[in-house]
C-alpha cells in the first residue's frame, strides 16, 4: 500500500502548506483587511485548525482509508461518486494555484517578456508526479523540509530589516465585515487538512500523532503569519499592490550590497517547493480516478489531467485575475463545502457499521484465505524442514492470521 | 628418484585431420546445414524442430561418453573427443608396478611444476591406487576432488584444473593447480587515498576472496559461488555476513545472476547491469569499490558483495545516493575535517551541475543574479563573441569532455603534448580569436574539476550539465527548477533494491544522518544504517570509553 509517514505529513504542514500564502494572498488579504490582515489569516487558520483537529480524531478512531469507510456507509457504488466528486474538486481547486504560479514565474523569473511555452514543461513535472503516488508525496515533503526552513528563514532575515511593524497597529481597526470577506475571499489559499481525510488508512497512527501534526500545522501558520506581518510592515498602505510578495519582500536590503540580489537564491528554492506543492492537489485528483476505475494505471489519468490543465492554462492565459475573482468571491462556497463541511462531516461515517455485499464478499474470501493459508503453512513448513506437524504448527515464522491492512 | 618411469610427452591432443575424424565437427556441420534448410525449406511453424532433433542427438552423444571407462585410453579418447583445442596436453607417467597413468591440462593455466612434484611423482614411486579415494590419498595435494561426469572433467581441464586418469579405476581425480599468471596486489588507481589501507582488489576472485577473509575473520562470512556465462563459464561470488545482511537481498540477487543467461561476461559491470532493476536510468544502482577495506566496511553494514573472476571491481548492493559523497579518509580524519570535506564535495557537485547553466540563464534572462559590479566584468568579457551564451558553453563543455575522453585513452607520453594543446592552443588562442570569452572558459573549468571531487557521479554529473545547459538556454532559471524537480522526482521514487535511493535525506532516517552529510564521533556510529534493513543493529557496543 501506498504509505506516507507521520513525520512526512508534518512537514507536508509546515514546509509545503505556508508556501501558497505567500505570493497573491498577502495582498489580497491586505486589499481586504488592511492592517488586520493577521486577524483575518488567523481566523482562517483557526477554522481549518479545528477541521484537522476532527479528522486527526478520525484518524485514531479508524485503520481504514477513506474509500473504505465511503463504501461501508453508500457501498462500493457510492464511494465512487463521492470519489468522482473529489475527483472534480481537487483539479478545480488546483487551477488557481497554477495560475498563480504561472503569473509569479513569468513576472519574477524573467527580466524579458517570456512566451506561455516556458511555463509549459511544467506539466512535464507534474505527469511524472501524478503517476507516482503518496509514497512520494512524503519524500518530496522530508526534502522540502530543510529546503523552505533555510531559504525562508532567510528571506525573512533580509527582510525584517525594513519592516515596520508599527503599521499593523491599531489592532482590529477594519470593520467586521471587511475582516470576515478577508477570512472567506481567502478561503481558496486555504484547505489543505483535506489531504488529511485522503492520507487516511496511508499512515500508522504511533504515539502523539495527532498531537504532532496539529503542532506542525501551527508552525506553518506561525510562518505564515511573520511574514504577512513582515509584509505589512514593509508595505503598509501600498501592500495591495504587492503581488509577488515572495520576491519583493527581501530586494530592498540586498539590492545594494555588493552581492547583488542573493535573496533571489532563496527565491528560486522556495518556487522549486512551490513546485512540489502543485503537484499534491493533482496527485490527490488522480488518485480519486484511479479508485473510481480500481486503482488503474495512472499514466491515463495523469495525461488526461496534465493536458487539461495544460489547455486550461493556455485559455486562461491573460485571465488571471477574473479567474481569482470568480474563485475568492463567487466560489468561495465550494471550498467552503469540501475543505470544511464534508470533512466535518466524514466523521459520521464512523456511525455506519453496514457492510454492503461487495465488501462483505471480499473479506470473507479473504478471511478463508487466511484460514486456509494458516492450516497449510505447518504442513508446507514441516515438509520443507522435515518436523513434526506440532513443532511446525509452534513455530514463530508460521503467521497464524493474516490481519488485513497490517504492513 | 626413478625419473625412468616418467614418460612424458607433451603434445596436443589433436591433430586438424584426427579432429575432423572423430565426428564432432561433423555434428556442428550437421547442425549447420539443418539450420540452413530450415530457414529455406521447412515452413515457418515447423522451424525450431529440426535443431530440437538435433540437440537430442548430441544430448544422447554427449550422455553416453560422459560414463567413464576402466580403460585408461578409452576415457583420455572421450576428453579428446571433446576437447580438441591445441592447448589441451596429455602427461603420460607410469606408476611403480609400471600401471598407466595420464594427466590432462590446459597449457598456460596449470601449475606443471606443482603437477610434477606433487602429483605424479608421489604416483610414480608407490604402486597404483586401486580406487579414486586411494589415489586421493597418495597424492600430496591439499586441493583434489573426484570428477562425476565426463563434463565436469573437460570444465575443470579448461579451468586450469587437471585431470588424472588411471588406468583400470574408472573415473577421474581432479588436482587443484590452476596457475594464472596474476598481477600484485597494489593501490587502485581509482581510489587513492592519503591515508589507510593501500591493498587494491585484483582480476582473480580467489585473492580477492582472501583479502576480504583476511578483513573479516568471522564464520558468518560467506561466499556462494555461481557461474554465469555459456562460454566464459566465469565464477560470480556473493559475499555477506550471515549474520548481518537481509536475506532477503540475497536470495533477490541469487535468483537474478542465476536468471543470467549470456555467452561471457568479461567485467563485474556486466553483472551490474543485471542487477539494476533500471537498466536505463541515468544514475548508478549499484555500488562498487576496488578496496577491500571500502568493500568490507560495506559488508559491516549490511551490504552484499558480488565478485566476479576477471575483475577487479567488487559490486555493492543496497546503494545509496549518498555512498559517492564518502571518502576512506573520512574515516581517518577527525570527524569535523571529515564533515567539511563532505559539504564541500556536495558544494563542488552542486557548481559543477549549477554554474554553467544559471551563467547562461543570467545573461539571457535574469541579469539581477549577477552583482553589478561582476555584471560590468563579464559584460565586458563577452563583448564581440559571435556564439550565444548558451552554444558558447555548450561548445567549450564538448571541447572539455573531448579533452578527458582523450586524456584517459592516449599514451602517458603524449599527455604533455595534449595538455599544451588544450590550455594554450583550445584555451588562450580561442579567447584572443574571440571565439569564446574568459568567463565561460573559467566556468567550465571550475564545473569541470568539481565534477571530479566526486569521481563516481563524474558520468551522471556531465550528462546531466548538458542538460542544464540545453534547459537554461531555452526556458531559463524556471527550466533549471523545473528540471531539478524532475529529477529529485525520480531520484525519490527510485530504489536499489527496496532501499530508497536518496535515503537517509528522503525519507528521512534522523538516526543514519550521522554518517552521510556530516560524519560524527565514532561512538555515535554504534548502529548499522536502518535503512539496509540489516539483522544486527547495534555494531559498537560502548561499555566505557576507555577512561
Amino acid at each position: 500500500m501506498d504509505k506516507i509517514s507521520v513525520r512526512q505529513i508534518c512537514f507536508l504542514f509546515l514546509a509545503m502548506m505556508p508556501l501558497t500564502k505567500l505570493i497573491l494572498y498577502p495582498a489580497t488579504v491586505s486589499y481586504w483587511s488592511a492592517n488586520d490582515l493577521l486577524l483575518s489569516a488567523a481566523l482562517n487558520f483557526v477554522a481549518e485548525g479545528a477541521i484537522l483537529a476532527l479528522l486527526l480524531l478520525l484518524t485514531k478512531k479508524t485503520e481504514k482509508t477513506f474509500f473504505d469507510l465511503l463504501r461501508s456507509a453508500f457501498g462500493k457504488i457510492g464511494a465512487k461518486i463521492v470519489y468522482g466528486i473529489f475527483a472534480l474538486y481537487f483539479a478545480f481547486s488546483a487551477l488557481l494555484p497554477v495560475l498563480e504560479h504561472k503569473g509569479f514565474v513569468l513576472q519574477i523569473l524573467y527580466e524579458n517578456v517570456p512566451s506561455i511555452l516556458s511555463f509549459v514543461p511544467l506539466f512535464g513535472v507534474t505527469f511524472f508526479a501524478c503517476i507516482k503516488g503518496f509514497k512520494t508525496i512524503g519524500r518530496t515533503a522530508d526534502l522540502a523540509m530543510p529546503i523552505f526552513l533555510l531559504s525562508f528563514l532567510g528571506l525573512l532575515f533580509l527582510s525584517v530589516m525594513q519592516a515596520d511593524y508599527s503599521a499593523l497597529l491599531p489592532i482590529a481597526a477594519a470593520p467586521p465585515k471587511r475582516l470576515l470577506q478577508g477570512s472567506l475571499f481567502g478561503l481558496p489559499w486555504y484547505g489543505d487538512s483535506l489531504c488529511v481525510l485522503f492520507f487516511l488508512g496511508h499512515f500508522r497512527n504511533e504515539k502523539h500523532t495527532a498531537k504532532k501534526i496539529l503542532f506542525s500545522f501551527g508552525g506553518g501558520a506561525v510562518a505564515t503569519l511573520l511574514f504577512l506581518a513582515t509584509f505589512y510592515g514593509i508595505y503598509a498602505d501600498i501592500a495591495v499592490k504587492q503581488q509577488n510578495a515572495l520576491a519583493h519582500i527581501s530586494k530592498y536590503t540586498t539590492a545594494y550590497t555588493s552581492l547583488g540580489r542573493i535573496d533571489l537564491f532563496f527565491v528560486f528554492a522556495l518556487t522549486l517547493v512551490s513546485i512540489f506543492y502543485l503537484c499534491v492537489p493533482l496527485q490527490l485528483s488522480v488518485h480519486c480516478v484511479r479508485k473510481i476505475f480500481d486503482d488503474c494505471n495512472p499514466v491515463f489519468p495523469s495525461a488526461a489531467l496534465n493536458l487539461a490543465f495544460l489547455v486550461l492554462v493556455i485559455v486562461f492565459n491573460y485571465s488571471y485575475l477574473k479567474i481569482q475573482t470568480l474563485y475568492t468571491q463567487r466560489l468561495w462556497w465550494i471550498y467552503l463545502i469540501f475543505c470544511y463541511a464534508l470533512p466535518a462531516l466524514s466523521l459520521f461515517l464512523l456511525l455506519f457499521r453496514r457492510k454492503d455485499k461487495t465488501l462483505l464478499r471480499f473479506e470473507q474470501t479473504e478471511e478463508t484465505e487466511n484460514k486456509n493459508a494458516a492450516e497449510r503453512a505447518p504442513s508446507l513448513l514441516q515438509k520443507k524442514m522435515n518436523v513434526s506437524p506440532k513443532r511446525a504448527q509452534k513455530s514463530p515464522s508460521v503467521p497464524k492470521n493474516n490481519e488485513r491492512g497490517a504492513s | 628418484m626413478r625419473t625412468d618411469s616418467f614418460h612424458i610427452s607433451r603434445r596436443p591432443l589433436k591433430s586438424r585431420t584426427e579432429v575432423f575424424k572423430s565426428g564432432i565437427p561433423f555434428d556442428f556441420l550437421k547442425i549447420y546445414i539443418l539450420s540452413v534448410l530450415e530457414k529455406i525449406v521447412i515452413l515457418p511453424h515447423e522451424r525450431g524442430k529440426v535443431a530440437q532433433t538435433c540437440d537430442v542427438e548430441t544430448n544422447q552423444k554427449t550422455k553416453k561418453k560422459s560414463e567413464f571407462s576402466k580403460n585408461l585410453q578409452e576415457n583420455i579418447d572421450a576428453v579428446k573427443a571433446i576437447l580438441t583445442a591445441e592447448d589441451i596436453f596429455l602427461f603420460e607417467f607410469c606408476c611403480a608396478d609400471k600401471t598407466a597413468a595420464t594427466v590432462i591440462y590446459a597449457d598456460g593455466i596449470t601449475d606443471k611444476e606443482l603437477l610434477g612434484t606433487l602429483a605424479a611423482r608421489p604416483l610414480a614411486q608407490k604402486n597404483a591406487p586401486k580406487t579414486l579415494e586411494e589415489a586421493q590419498k597418495s597424492l600430496l595435494f591439499p586441493e583434489t576432488k573426484t570428477a562425476q561426469s565426463l563434463q565436469q572433467v573437460c570444465d575443470e581441464i579448461l579451468s586450469g584444473n587437471p585431470a588424472l586418469f588411471i588406468d583400470s579405476i574408472p573415473g577421474a581425480v581432479i588436482l587443484g593447480t590452476k596457475k594464472i599468471s596474476l598481477r600484485a596486489v597494489m593501490e587502485p588507481q581509482t581510489s587513492i587515498t592519503v591515508k589507510g589501507p593501500r591493498e587494491g582488489f585484483i582480476e582473480d576472485v580467489k585473492t580477492n576472496m582472501g583479502l576480504i577473509r583476511k578483513r573479516l575473520k568471522s564464520p558468518a562470512l560467506q561466499f556462494e559461488t555461481l557461474q554465469v556465462g555459456r562460454v566464459s563459464q566465469s565464477v560470480v561470488v556473493i559475499a555477506y555476513l550471515d549474520n548481518i545482511a537481509d536475506k532477503k537481498i540475497v536470495k533477490e540477487v541469487r535468483k537474478r545472476i542465476q536468471a543470467i543467461d549470456i555467452d561471457g561476461i568479461p567485467d563485474s559491470s556486466y553483472i551490474g547491469q543485471f542487477l539494476a532493476k533500471k537498466p536505463y536510468s541515468l544514475f548508478k544502482q549499484i555500488g562498487s569499490t576496488e578496496k577491500p577495506d571500502i568493500l568490507c566496511a560495506k559488508m559491516l553494514e549490511g551490504r552484499i558483495a558480488i565478485l566476479v573472476d576477471g575483475s577487479p571491481i567488487a559490486l555493492t548492493l543496497p546503494y545509496l545516493l549518498s555512498e559517492d559523497f564518502q571518502s576512506p579518509q573520512d574515516y581517518f580524519v577527525s570527524p569535523y575535517r571529515a564533515t567539511i570535506s563532505r559539504i564541500l564535495r556536495l558544494f563542488a557537485v552542486l557548481v559543477s551541475l549549477y554554474l554553467p547553466s544559471f551563467y547562461i540563464a543570467a545573461q539571457l534572462f535574469k541579469l539581477q543574479l549577477l552583482p553589478f559590479g561582476l555584471l560590468m566584468t563579464v559584460s565586458g568579457g563577452i563583448q564581440d563573441i559571435p556564439l550565444s551564451p548558451s552554444l558558447e558553453l555548450f561548445f567549450l563543455l564538448v571541447v572539455l569532455e573531448i579533452l578527458i575522453e582523450a586524456s584517459v585513452r592516449m599514451p602517458k607520453y603524449v599527455a604533455l603534448a595534449l595538455s599544451v594543446i588544450g590550455a594554450l592552443v583550445l584555451g588562450d588562442t580561442a579567447v584572443k580569436a574571440g571565439l569564446v570569452s574568459s568567463p565561460a572558459i573559467i566556468i567550465v573549468a571550475l564545473s569541470g574539476i568539481s565534477a571530479y571531487t566526486v569521481p563516481d557521479l563524474t558520468g551522471t554529473l556531465s550528462v546531466i550539465r548538458i542538460t542544464f545547459i540545453v534547459v537554461a538556454g531555452s526556458i531559463g532559471t524556471y527550466g533549471i527548477l523545473l528540471l531539478t524537480a524532475l529529477i529529485l522526482w525520480y531520484l525519490i521514487s527510485s530504489d536499489s533494491y527496496g532501499t530508497p535511493l536518496l535515503a537517509p535525506f528522503s525519507p528521512l532516517i534522523p538516526k543514519d544522518l550521522s554518517d552521510s552529510l556530516w560524519k560524527t564521533d565514532i561512538y555515535d556510529l554504534n548502529t548499522r544504517p536502518a535503512v539496509l534493513r540489516g539483522k544486527n543493529k547495534f555494531r559498537l557496543k560502548i561499555k566505557n570509553r576507555g577512561n
